[in-house]
């Protein structure tokens, strides 16, 4: 009896540590660094109708992400507010994680927030190779006024495939 | 609420859709020819010449690489088409990967500024004021019935196919801010309906730049720039050739009538 009692609760336990694959619009490649960790996790995206509204989206931006997402092994796409549908979608996979790709959009943020806040699930965010590799102190020292205050202090680097190839 | 997932073919995918979507069907139901997925970005990557990009980019018939919509959704990373590019065209491929690099500009721009991107980065250089601007995008431009047939035909191809040329963007935007004097965030919002690639941070950011409230001046064209990268396909039909053609002109000229109380020559 006790053991049975153990090992139920281990195993909800277990199942209840699941991640979710939440896939947006940011990036919808299906070899993506989230779906290679987490290769048996369900994964789901979820059409913003907010979104669609607010850019008055057509019905050819809508198509072109559909064919990219039927490419997902396995996606489960959903539709209507996204706060409410990845907490159903949590609860019915059993799952109170979300690992996710980092997307600079502000409404992200603000979504990531309040699905920890009041989703109560954690929330990982993974970020895609960047398009060169710098040190959180060039990070910071990067200079954005304008593209060429930008673009001449890491030009040489990202003209070069050696740098790219080791990392 | 979930939806499907299962398709016998892109008829079927599609009339799904238009009964799914009503609302974004009725806003536009054309689709794209381009087709989403992996799979077909990286046929479309294979075609890449970034050899012969930096010569022909500029014309409408140059060798563009038509990647912005998988870069826009992740489809591809800018990481791999970076590298891809410099395999395939070495040293000469700087100034597409310098293109790219535009993209991840406008990103950590937009990391940065956040909702703001809708804002003024900075004050215009036309000599106008933000209130001399009127909102809203009128509807003869949104319905391609200006009269002009380039600009008309823009406005067709990026309803039909969601995508248009970044020369075919600079002269549209620019017709849009200064011609028209709409305010750019009116046609930034009529990209991103539209755009496959459609990305507040690329969109906003290359309107404000063409306003000149996020560059030193306002980009504008003359006909003699548009026609000689179209090879006047337009002008040669166009009713305005002759008669009234807005964009006929030395830049000079073109200067004194669009910003007449600007403060410097921006040549
Ligand atoms: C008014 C206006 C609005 C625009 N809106 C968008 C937008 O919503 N989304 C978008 O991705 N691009 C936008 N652009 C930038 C540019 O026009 C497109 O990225 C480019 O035309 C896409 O075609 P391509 O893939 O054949 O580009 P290529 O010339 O082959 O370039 C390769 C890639 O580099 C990037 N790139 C090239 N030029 C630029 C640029 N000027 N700024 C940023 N990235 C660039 C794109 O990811 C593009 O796919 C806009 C430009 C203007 C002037």
């Amino acid at each position: 009896m006790m053991n049975c009692r153990r090992g139920c609760f281990r195993a909800l336990t277990k199942r209840m540590n699941d991640v979710l694959v939440w896939i947006h619009g940011d990036d919808l490649n299906p070899q993506s660094r989230v779906l290679q960790a987490h290769p048996q996790a369900p994964r789901v995206f979820v059409f913003d109708d907010a979104v669609s509204e607010h850019y008055q989206l057509s019905l050819k931006r809508i198509a072109f992400l559909y064919e990219c997402l039927l490419e997902i092994p396995r996606i489960e796409i959903r539709r209507g507010d996204v706060f409410a549908e990845l907490v159903a979608a949590a609860q019915e996979h059993q799952c109170n994680r979300i690992v996710t790709t980092e997307s600079v959009a502000p409404r992200f943020a603000r979504l990531c927030a309040k699905l920890r806040r009041e989703g109560r699930l954690a929330v990982e965010t993974i970020p895609t190779e960047p398009f060169i590799e710098l040190s959180a102190q060039e990070n910071a020292r990067l200079d954005l006024k304008r593209f060429s205050r930008f673009w001449n202090p890491l030009k040489a680097r990202a003209l070069s495939l050696n740098q790219s190839f080791d990392w | 609420m979930k939806l499907k997932t299962e398709f016998g073919d892109r008829e079927e995918l599609l009339t799904y859709l238009r009964a799914t979507f009503t609302a974004a069907a009725a806003r536009s139901s054309d689709v794209a020819e381009l087709r989403g997925g992996r799979k077909a970005a990286e046929a479309v990557l294979q075609q890449i010449q970034p050899q012969r990009y930096a010569a022909t980019r500029n014309h409408l018939r140059g060798t563009v690489s038509r990647l912005s919509a998988y870069l826009r959704h992740g489809v591809l990373t800018l990481a791999e088409v970076r590298r891809f590019a410099l395999q395939r065209g070495g040293k000469q491929a700087e100034k597409f990967v310098t293109e790219l690099a535009w993209r991840e500009y406008w990103q950590r721009v937009y990391a940065k500024i956040g909702r703001d991107i809708w804002k003024d980065r900075e004050s215009g250089k036309t000599g106008w004021r933000p209130a001399d601007y009127t909102d809203g995008l009128p509807e003869d431009i949104a319905q391609a019935a200006t009269g002009l047939r380039c600009m008309d035909s823009f406005a067709t191809e990026l309803r039909q196919t969601g995508y248009l040329h970044n020369h075919a963007r600079m002269w549209l935007a620019a017709y849009v801010v200064h011609w028209r004097r709409i305010r750019w965030q009116a046609g930034a919002r009529w990209f991103l309906t539209h755009l496959l690639d459609g990305d507040p941070a690329s969109n906003n950011l290359s309107w404000q730049w063409v306003a000149s409230t996020f560059s030193v001046k306002p980009y504008y064209f003359n006909r003699d720039n548009l026609e000689q990268f179209t090879d006047g396909v337009y002008c040669r039909t166009c009713q305005h050739y002759r008669n009234g053609c807005p964009f006929d002109g030395s830049y000079d000229e073109l200067q004194a009538r669009l910003f007449p109380r600007a403060n410097q020559a921006y040549e």
